[in-house]
């Protein structure tokens, strides 16, 4: 079981770079998500792969392979690979049975016999037994994906490649899929690299999210990673929300925003540096006003300007005093504050994320 | 899994350098070249003799060709015919339009059928049958017309500018047609109902919204008939020469005639390619601009209009068009193919098969003529629809460098006349290194070139329509994609090919105006065929042999209804 | 090698048909049979051609005759345009315009040839060397309908035709497709100068291409009044029983002799030669004069009592060089008064 490796991936649409010097490594068997927004560069990067598209510069490797370089692209068909499409791309003439079967045509030696076995188990695997004569336009949209999956995983690929691939169903649908998916992931243990714009999905399926700024990579790592240590403002706010605060070290652990001084997760700013905080909503607490100092944690003072009731939470927007910020909290649904309304912001050191600013 | 774990880099890379050879790329090329062959050698020839001499170049032919007389008037009477044309074209396929898709006119399907039929009908077929009923003297029409008023002046003059306007009208119309109905159908009328809740009245709204939403449309439309009446030859020569005046495709035509003076058709022609080439330009433009996206909307509700009173007066008036263009003179035709003599009324003694008998039987070109004909049909429709479905495959795909000059190339034949078509084979075609004069061959590449657009627009659309992924798919699970073209592009894209081959084996059993320069007495078609019997007066053969080619036509548009299981103007109802 | 021995059987087969001609007959026969057809570029009109040919094929089962049947001067524009592709075609041609041969004569596209019998012709028919012969004649005149016009109404001379009255009642045919009407136009002129067309053009004349549509569309009732047409055509639909009369206008009438010859490139010569012989015996001549209403060079033929005999009318008749060297001028000042 190969891993891929891309190295320093460009390719141009029209004068603008779709893929800019974009570097990544999977390793053999792991699920790697590529999220982004639209325009990031993520299915470009996948078609790539694929070998649909040719790099400009920068290479593909699977295991000791070279599959795509600027001189030479092997084509999609002898890449050993499989791809689940955004619009599944199940082929309308042809039954269920024969959508999943197309690809073990390609495998020498396989028995007629031998083949129909592998698609009545492989179509068991993903609960579709029954509905090998049916037509596509015969299945609901759930339907419809599976037969994309069984039709990838049948011919037991070395890479599998996902577009996207539930952004066509609803949300319930969508949410059991997610699960699906990785088992079937953890079952097949198949290398995968994942497309999608949807944090969630990528947090639940992936083993690591690959997050894509403007045609590269702006940072790699499990979810818990990403969302607690961000290093880019654009991680940030690509992952969850967050309140973002600029300001100037002025301490090793320490910055100025106005009048207003944080202590942060950190002990190694150069004073005098610009320097940007993440301070995730939820990590801060509302307090009673002029509440009392503690160590290592910052108190704010505000008023509420806005409060959204969001079920579970309160979503407030905090006017806080003596500055231009306003903070967002997510609170407890327990105690509901009014606009207007002043509060005491508790804010742990550790809360703030000091961003390796781009 | 892999074999090649075990290889080292380097070679791996190399192995990948050979993997990576597409095994289907000279299929592409080559489809690519031959549009170019096709295409560049006659205009290339055409060119050069307009400006050759005997050493070097001139522009002689050019001021020969300008500085005559009959030639400034022939060019005179192509633009009032093409302008008058448009116009009128606008006026009666503009209302049709709109009372087949946006109000409660009975008989809809027909009125649809009606316009369809129109469209196929060969003009010069419908030329013909208009001299028989609107001649000023013998015309059926102008007959009656003095038996109920005793008047001695004729009702219609069809020998006139005005009665050749008339005819050529009759079957360009329904481009207006096609294109406005297409276009209406796809503004949601709530478009118009959000105009109409800003306080627009129901004529505000006509005029502030639908009228600009569909003013390309109309312009393009316009445009379209401009260039049939442009191009056309057979209608002209059945009505203009006689009435004494020339068009510039009878002129180019009549610089054929011994002693040929091929120089000066080519001096002619270019001109009349150029004029063509901006006309369409000038519709792209107008097309393009704008978004048609809104009008492309995804749709929404169409309200119909309720006529009230005015639903059968409006029927009324339909079928008086559809009289010029498909009662009377399909009327007409069978009337001739049985009479003795077709201006006399049809009386026992004046019925008879002996039409039939001589034009299928008797006379030796017909049976040869149709086998011609559906011959080079079958071919060029074959291999016509075959191209054009690689050529639109290459260009949607993107399979070659330079693929925008290929789809440019396969629709550029629409700008080139038939005549000025027929002028550049001929001269490339009667020299080394390909002769091809004398043979069917000649007629195949004439046909081929001229329906090329016809079937490259309707593949095209087909291929549109198809998403990559379903190739893609395809490729990623191991088939080449030659393998993807044959298990899943071509079954999905076989009644769009289906249809395109219907419609260029139309195109050319009805053509006229590239046959009648390129034919050679073995090598006449049925349209030829027509033409020589008009010349020489035989009026029962020629409704024989018209009735012939009608038939062969609507046994083949039935064909492409079933095939794309709709009518042959376009979208749906 | 090869060619030695074919010019060895050329040369037996010649003495053999200068020995034996009965059996010369039967061999020729024979050559035309393998040969399979013969070719006849014809302006004859399409039905009394087409009865032509199926009377040959009757007589020698075996050899087809490929009829192509057009206008005189498209005949020779098909002739020469295929030749400039180096097509090779045309066994027989048959034009009525004199000048066609003349020139094709001059191309050395013509073969020499005799056919059996047309020594006994008036030398109208012959040309003084030997490469084409008139296989028939006709003259043009005036026709008009006789339903919508009395005898006494009808124009009686070229130049009544003149009269302004007619303006939008006439009909002629065209001299870049017809030679019947090229020649007629040639003889005209040399009566009374291009001014006699160019007064004719006033009357906004119908125009049609063949000589032998003039007469139908007289017949049709379309025009009333037909100012040239071969007048055979006319005759034919006289006799049918159609509304159509011929006027002979007395200042004389064109003579059109329609000749006809083998090409110096016949793909099939003995069957070209065989047709061409078919075509000058009596009963073929017979029959354009019986059933066609023909005049033909064959001193044997009997006409029909209901026409005039050639002898009897005044004959109008333009020299075959000349017509070949004013071939152009006449189609350009036709356009030029005409309008197409």
């Amino acid at each position: 079981m190969p891993g891929v490796a891309i190295k320093d991936l460009a390719r141009h649409y029209g004068g603008v770079a779709a893929v800019d010097g974009l570097s990544l490594d999977v390793k053999p068997g792991e699920l790697v998500a590529l999220l982004g927004p639209s325009g990031c560069g993520k299915t470009t990067t996948l078609r790539l792969v694929a070998g649909f598209l040719k790099p400009e510069s920068g290479e593909i490797w699977v295991g000791d392979r070279c599959l795509s370089s600027p001189s030479a692209v092997v084509p999609p068909e002898r890449r050993r690979m499989a791809m689940i499409f955004q619009s599944y791309a199940l082929w309308p003439h042809m039954t269920v049975a024969q959508n999943v079967a197309y690809g073990l045509r390609f495998k020498r030696g396989l028995p007629r016999a031998e083949r129909e076995k592998k698609v009545g188990e492989i179509l068991r695997v993903v609960q579709l037994a029954g509905y090998e004569a049916r037509y596509p336009g015969e299945l609901s949209g759930g339907q419809q994906q599976r037969v994309a999956v069984a039709r990838a995983l049948v011919v037991e690929p070395e890479i599998l490649l996902l577009d996207e691939p539930l952004s066509n169903l609803d949300a319930n649908l969508r949410e059991e899929m997610r699960f699906e998916i990785r088992r079937l992931h953890e079952e097949f243990a198949i290398t995968t690299l994942y497309v999608t714009h949807d944090q969630g999905e990528a947090m639940v399926i992936s083993d690591r999210i690959a997050v894509l700024e403007r045609g590269r990579v702006a940072q790699i790592g499990t979810a818990d990673e990403l969302f607690h240590q961000p290093r880019t403002r654009f991680v940030a706010e690509f992952i969850g929300k967050t309140n973002l605060v600029d300001g100037m070290a002025v301490k090793p652990d320490a910055i100025a925003h106005g009048p207003l001084t944080f202590r942060v997760a950190s002990d190694t700013l150069v004073p005098g540096a610009h320097v940007a905080l993440s301070i995730r909503p939820h990590h801060i607490e509302l307090v009673a006003p002029n509440a009392p100092k503690e160590d290592g944690v910052n108190i704010l003072q505000g008023s509420i300007e806005r409060a959204s009731f969001l079920g579970e939470t309160v979503d407030y927007q905090v006017a806080v005093k003596d500055s231009d910020l306003v903070v967002r909290v997510a609170a407890p649904a327990v105690a509901r504050l009014r606009p207007g309304g002043l509060v005491g912001l508790r804010i742990p050191r550790a809360a703030c994320v000091v961003l390796a600013e781009g | 899994m892999s074999v090649s774990t075990h290889r080292r880099a380097s070679g791996a890379t190399l192995r990948g350098r050979l993997e990576g050879v597409d095994r289907s790329l000279p299929v592409w090329v080559a489809t690519a070249l031959a549009i170019v062959a096709l295409m560049a050698l006659p205009l290339a020839w055409l060119g050069y003799m307009s400006v050759g001499a005997e050493q070097g170049t001139t522009f002689g032919h050019y001021r020969e060709v300008f500085r005559d007389e009959a030639l400034r008037k022939a060019l005179w009477h192509t633009l009032v015919l093409a302008f008058w044309t448009g116009l009128v074209s606008v006026a009666l396929g503009a209302p049709l339009a709109w009372l087949t898709a946006r109000t409660n006119v009975p008989g809809k399907k027909l009125i649809r059928a009606l316009v369809m039929a129109s469209f196929v009908t060969p003009p010069f077929l419908g030329a013909f049958a208009w001299v028989m009923l609107a001649g000023p003297n013998a015309g059926l029409l102008n007959r009656m017309w003095r038996d109920l008023t005793g008047a001695t002046d004729p009702l219609l003059d069809i020998f006139t500018m005005s009665g050749l306007v008339f005819v050529v009208t009759m079957y360009t119309f329904p481009y207006v047609y096609i294109m406005l109905a297409n276009t209406l159908a796809l503004i949601a009328s709530d478009l118009e109902d959000a105009a109409a809740i800003h306080g627009a009245g129901r004529l505000g709204v006509a005029l502030t919204i639908t009228l600009p939403l569909v003013a390309p449309a109309i312009v393009s439309g316009f445009i379209l008939a401009v260039l049939q009446a442009l191009a056309l030859f057979g209608s002209p020569a059945i009505l203009a020469l006689p009435a004494g005046f020339h068009t510039i495709t009878t002129q180019v035509w009549s610089f054929f005639h011994f002693p040929p003076k091929v120089e000066q058709a080519a001096a002619v022609s270019i001109p009349l390619l150029l004029a063509t080439a901006l006309l369409l330009l000038m519709q792209k433009r107008l097309l393009g601009r704008r978004g048609y996206a809104t009008v492309g909307g995804k749709g929404g509700q169409r309200r119909t209009i309720a006529l009230g009173i005015w639903r059968y007066p409006a029927l009324a008036a339909v079928f008086v068009v559809m009289a010029g263009s498909i009662f009377l003179p399909y009327a007409v035709l069978a009337k001739a193919a049985f009479a003795r003599a077709w201006a006399q009324p049809l009386t026992w003694s004046n019925v008879t098969l002996a039409n039939f008998t001589f034009t299928l039987f008797e006379y030796s070109s017909t049976k040869a003529a149709i086998l011609n004909t559906v011959e080079l049909g079958l071919a060029t429709a074959t291999m016509g629809a075959g191209l054009a479905a690689l050529l639109s495959y290459v260009t949607n795909r993107r399979l070659v460098v330079g693929h925008q000059l290929v789809a440019f190339l396969a629709l550029a034949p629409v700008v080139i006349p038939g005549v000025v078509l027929a002028v550049a084979l001929f001269i490339a075609y009667t020299r080394p290194p390909f002769v091809l004069y004398g043979t069917l061959a000649i007629l195949f590449v004439a046909y081929l070139t001229k329906e090329m657009p016809v079937g490259y627009a309707q593949s095209d659309a087909t291929f549109r329509s198809i998403p990559p992924d379903l190739e893609e798919a395809g490729r990623i699970l191991g088939a080449g994609r030659l393998r993807v073209l044959r298990d899943v592009t071509a079954p999905l894209a076989r009644s769009g090919i289906i249809a395109a081959w219907c419609f260029i084996f139309i195109g050319v059993i009805r053509e006229l105006s590239a046959s009648i320069i390129l034919f050679t007495p073995n090598t006449r078609v049925m349209s030829v065929v027509i033409f020589d019997l008009k010349e020489e007066g035989q009026f029962g053969a020629i409704a024989v042999l018209g009735l012939a080619m009608l038939a062969m036509t609507f046994a083949t548009v039935s064909v492409v209804q079933a095939a794309l299981g709709r009518d042959v103007l376009g979208v749906k109802e | 090698m090869i060619r030695r021995i074919l010019s060895l059987t050329g040369l037996v087969a010649l003495m053999l048909a200068v020995a034996v001609p009965v059996l010369a007959q039967d061999a020729r026969v024979e050559a035309a049979k393998k040969e399979g057809k013969v070719v006849w570029y014809t302006s004859l009109v399409l039905p009394s051609a087409e009865k032509v040919a199926k009377l040959f094929e009757a007589a020698y089962p075996g050899v087809k005759v490929e009829v192509h049947r057009t206008g005189s001067e498209r005949i020779l524009q098909r002739v020469m345009q295929e030749l400039t592709a180096n097509i090779k075609n045309a066994d027989v041609v048959h034009t009525s315009d004199a000048g066609h041969f003349v020139f094709l004569k001059d191309k050395k596209l013509l073969m020499p040839y005799t056919p059996a019998g047309v020594d006994k012709f008036p030398p109208g028919f012959k040309d003084k060397d030997g490469y084409y012969f008139g296989l028939r004649a006709t003259v043009t005149a005036i026709f008009y309908n006789t339903k919508l016009m009395s005898a006494a109404e009808a124009p009686k001379t070229w130049k009544d035709l003149l009269d302004p009255k007619w303006k939008g009642k006439l009909v002629t045919a065209h001299p870049s497709y017809s030679g019947v009407v090229a020649t007629h136009v040639l003889a005209l002129e040399k009566q009374y100068g291009w001014d006699y067309f160019k007064q004719l053009g006033q009357n906004k004349l119908m125009i049609v291409q063949s000589a032998a549509d003039t007469p139908t569309t007289v017949v049709s009732g379309e025009r009333i009044v037909a100012v040239n047409g071969g007048e055979y055509s006319a005759y034919q639909l006289k006799k049918k029983g159609n509304p159509i009369e011929i006027i002979y206008p007395k200042e004389g009438v064109p003579l059109i002799v329609s000749p006809t010859a083998i090409t110096s490139f016949a793909p099939h010569p003995n069957a070209a030669k065989l047709f061409t012989d078919f075509t000058f015996t009596r009963e073929i001549q017979q029959v354009m004069a019986d059933s066609e209403g023909l005049y033909t060079g064959h001193p044997d033929v009997k006409y029909p009592t209901d026409k005039p005999k050639l002898g009897d009318l005044k004959l109008l008749s333009a020299d075959a060089e000349e017509l070949q060297k004013r071939n152009e001028e006449i189609k350009k000042r036709f356009v030029e008064f005409f309008g197409a």
